[in-house]
């Protein structure tokens, strides 16, 4: 603990930052809870309405449907970080041409959701490069992004394909504290590579797994809007609404503030319970 | 250090009163920018900014599909432009609460302009219309013959839609109607023309107060028209993963579909069509409908016919009067005349000479606009059903509901949405 002076000094260079976060986190986190409990056309329409937009939430079928793809979506989790840390381990392992796919891998990662969308959109749409590779194959063409059997998984694949590169960077980099020796004795003992990775590689990334796990679920919920709106608008029907697309359609087109923040407010809440786990993860991970 | 302070207020209290006697009217719209209206927005900035020393002009074009997302977030924060464009109907409707009510002021121009009631409601008007709106059919006329059809001809009924459809279809080269429902839009257009002649004129009030259900035979078949026309092979493969704006009207005019339902003014209409698929190539007809209303004739369909877009003045601006001012300058019939010449928006000033126009499609418009308009239905409809409908039309044609189920929810959003 420092002098008074010396706390007040401290105080004023973290000023900056705190009136930053009230100002543009903590104050709209208020206000949308507030505005929750509304029902707004946002110009003149200011009515408390309690949990009415709550208990209408749950007779909502667009929004029980995007809750079920987030359900969806959070089932298949164990793709979005095996994939990566198998492809780490392959790099870190030393594959011919490692350097070459690192950078390929994270190019994506570069790019922004609306412009990975545009991409796909000239070659997922119907009259796209795709379906022109399989006619020209003699296989039938398919409506990749305007059906439901396929839209919400084509989804996921194109988010995953853009994304899973910065996945893969944070295994390399816990593969890079894997200690030689280990593997070494491993191998000397008689282990098979497949062995090692099960026995040896993958409890020693464990907390890189579990770090993984979250940030890739917590940037899944709430960084798709770009792709979403681009690709495929929410449908067909509501086989690809996300609830971050519902806030912005109830927001921007429905004209319900109300509404689309008590969507945020349960939105946040299943985030923070996300935060709240990779916060005792990695309180837990501290001393490893 | 206290006569730099004296100074700095001072500068600023000389800066303040500089900027509060040159008045600005902020003005947001999505086409200013747009190089066939730059020359109308131009020339009303500079009529406006001649009659009124002192006063500029500034338009703010913001993105068309962000609109009303950043003009909602604008007026709730009060930060909302002096006065802006909207879509006539529902989009216009949902903004009365912020819109200043304007019939003591447009006295002298109310009868000049059509289009109002896309911009009233009981109580008066709340904006001015700038330009009429409407579906009609464009076809290509090289590929009717291509197809055996004689391009004159165009159909007027439901039965020889059917057979241009089916000689079409037996040519094989392109489908009959590019048809883009990615965001559910074609629907709306779908409805809303056929609409214009299997309904009545009080169907068409009953569908607007709420009282004809979506379940209602009247609504009901034009979902099944929708369901059987795609099983028929009628739409383009791909419909739901097709943008209506502009994907599905790209293709019409690079020629690789038959027909599409377009718009009269703005976009996706005969000017744009005529530049890339030469005017003598492009023809114009009202879709026709599979039943045909008691007061309507078969073989005449109707059009779905409203105010398209006009300017609204926000109540809290501080310059409403101005505002006034300048949205009567934008519909006066000398701008209004450049709107139409050069971006070939089908004026709502009825004293804009259309004398000169040499499209035919343009022509056959302003003929039939004269005695074939119908209401616009999907316009009548509320937010929350078009955004239902939406979802529902794509899930009907790709078969994950059916029209029964579709026509049940939608009595439902329907019955929520007018509480």
């Amino acid at each position: 603990m420092g002098s008074p002076a010396e706390r007040r000094i401290a105080l004023l260079f973290i000023a900056p930052a705190l009136l930053l976060v009230g100002v543009f986190r903590i104050f709209p986190l208020a206000w949308g809870f507030v505005l929750s409990f509304f029902d707004s056309d946002g110009m003149t329409k200011f009515e408390f309405v309690g949990l009415g937009n709550y208990v209408a939430l749950a007779s909502d079928n667009a929004f029980r449907d995007s809750v079920e793809n987030t359900l969806i979506l959070i089932a298949t989790l164990p793709i979005w970080v095996a994939l990566p840390m198998l492809l780490a381990i392959l790099i870190h392992q030393g594959v011919p041409g490692g350097g070459f796919f690192r950078a390929v891998y994270f190019f994506p990662a570069v790019l922004s959701s609306v412009i990975i969308g545009s991409i796909f959109n000239m070659v997922l749409r119907f009259d796209g490069s795709l379906n022109a590779m399989l006619k020209a194959v003699g296989l039938v063409p398919v409506d990749w992004l305007g059906s439901g059997t396929t839209a919400l998984f084509v989804l996921f694949s194109v988010h995953l394909w853009s994304t899973f590169g910065m996945s893969l960077l944070i295994f390399m980099a816990g593969l890079s504290t894997v200690p030689k020796e280990l593997i070494e004795a491993a191998r000397l003992d008689g282990a098979k590579p497949l062995q090692i990775w099960w026995h040896v590689m993958i409890p020693v990334l464990r907390p890189i797994i579990e770090f993984v796990g979250v940030v890739t679920t917590i940037g899944a919920l709430t960084s798709m809007f770009g792709l979403i709106y681009v690709l495929t608008a929410g449908g067909p029907g509501t086989s690809t609404a996300l609830p971050e697309f519902l806030i912005w359609l109830e927001q921007g087109k429905m004209n319900r503030p109300g509404y689309a923040a008590a969507i945020s407010m349960l939105l946040f809440s299943l985030m923070a319970g996300l935060a709240y786990v990779q916060i005792r993860i990695m309180s837990k991970n501290a001393n490893l | 250090m206290r006569m730099t302070l004296k100074a700095a207020l001072m500068l600023g209290t000389l800066l303040s009163g500089a900027s509060a006697s040159a008045q600005e009217i902020t003005v947001w719209d999505w086409k200013s920018s747009d190089p066939l209206s730059v020359p109308y927005y131009q020339k009303a900035k500079e009529v406006f900014e001649a009659k009124n020393p002192g006063v500029t002009i500034n338009y703010v074009m913001q993105p068309n599909d962000q609109y009303y997302t950043l003009l909602g977030t604008a007026l709730s924060s009060n930060s909302g432009p002096d006065l802006f464009l909207m879509n006539g109907g529902a989009q216009a409707k949902a903004r009365f609460g912020a819109l200043m009510k304007l019939d003591d002021k447009i006295a002298d121009i109310k009868g000049d302009l059509v289009g109002w009631e896309e911009f009233s409601d009981a109580s008066g008007a709340y904006a001015i219309p700038l330009s009429i709106q409407g579906f009609v059919i464009y076809y290509n006329k090289k590929l009717y013959s291509d197809a055996g059809l004689d391009p004159a001809k165009p159909p007027r009924t439901w039965a020889e839609l059917t057979k241009v459809c089916d000689a079409i279809k037996a040519k094989g080269d392109v489908p009959c109607f590019a048809m883009g429902n990615k965001e559910g839009f074609g629907i709306e257009f779908w409805l809303s023309a056929i609409a214009a002649t299997s309904w009545t004129a009080q169907q068409q009030a009953d569908f607007a107060a709420g009282k004809l259900k979506w379940s209602d035979a009247p609504v009901r078949e034009i979902l099944q028209s929708w369901v059987d026309a795609n099983a028929n092979g009628w739409f383009q493969q791909g419909a739901n993963s097709t943008a209506k704006f502009m994907d599905e009207y790209e293709g019409f005019m690079r020629s690789e579909s038959a027909n599409t339902i377009g718009l009269i003014s703005d976009v996706a209409h005969w000017k744009q069509f005529d530049e890339f698929l030469e005017p003598a190539n492009l023809g114009v007809y009202p879709m026709p409908s599979p039943t045909v209303a008691a007061d309507k004739t078969e073989a005449a369909p109707k059009f779905p016919l409203a105010g398209g877009i006009g300017y609204g003045i926000n109540k809290a601006s501080a310059n409403a009067d101005l505002a006034v001012e300048f949205a009567k300058v934008l519909a006066s019939p000398e701008l209004e005349q450049i709107f139409f010449n050069d971006a070939g928006a089908v004026a709502a000033n009825s004293k804009v000479d259309t004398a000169g126009v040499k499209s035919p499609a343009a022509i056959e418009i302003l003929k039939i606009m004269g005695t074939s308009g119908a209401p616009m239905a999907h316009a009548n409809a509320t937010a929350k059903e078009l955004e239902e409908i939406h979802r529902l039309s794509q899930l009907l044609l790709n078969g994950e509901t059916t029209v029964d189920e579709a026509a049940k929810r939608m009595d439902a959003v329907q019955a929520e949405a007018r509480k």
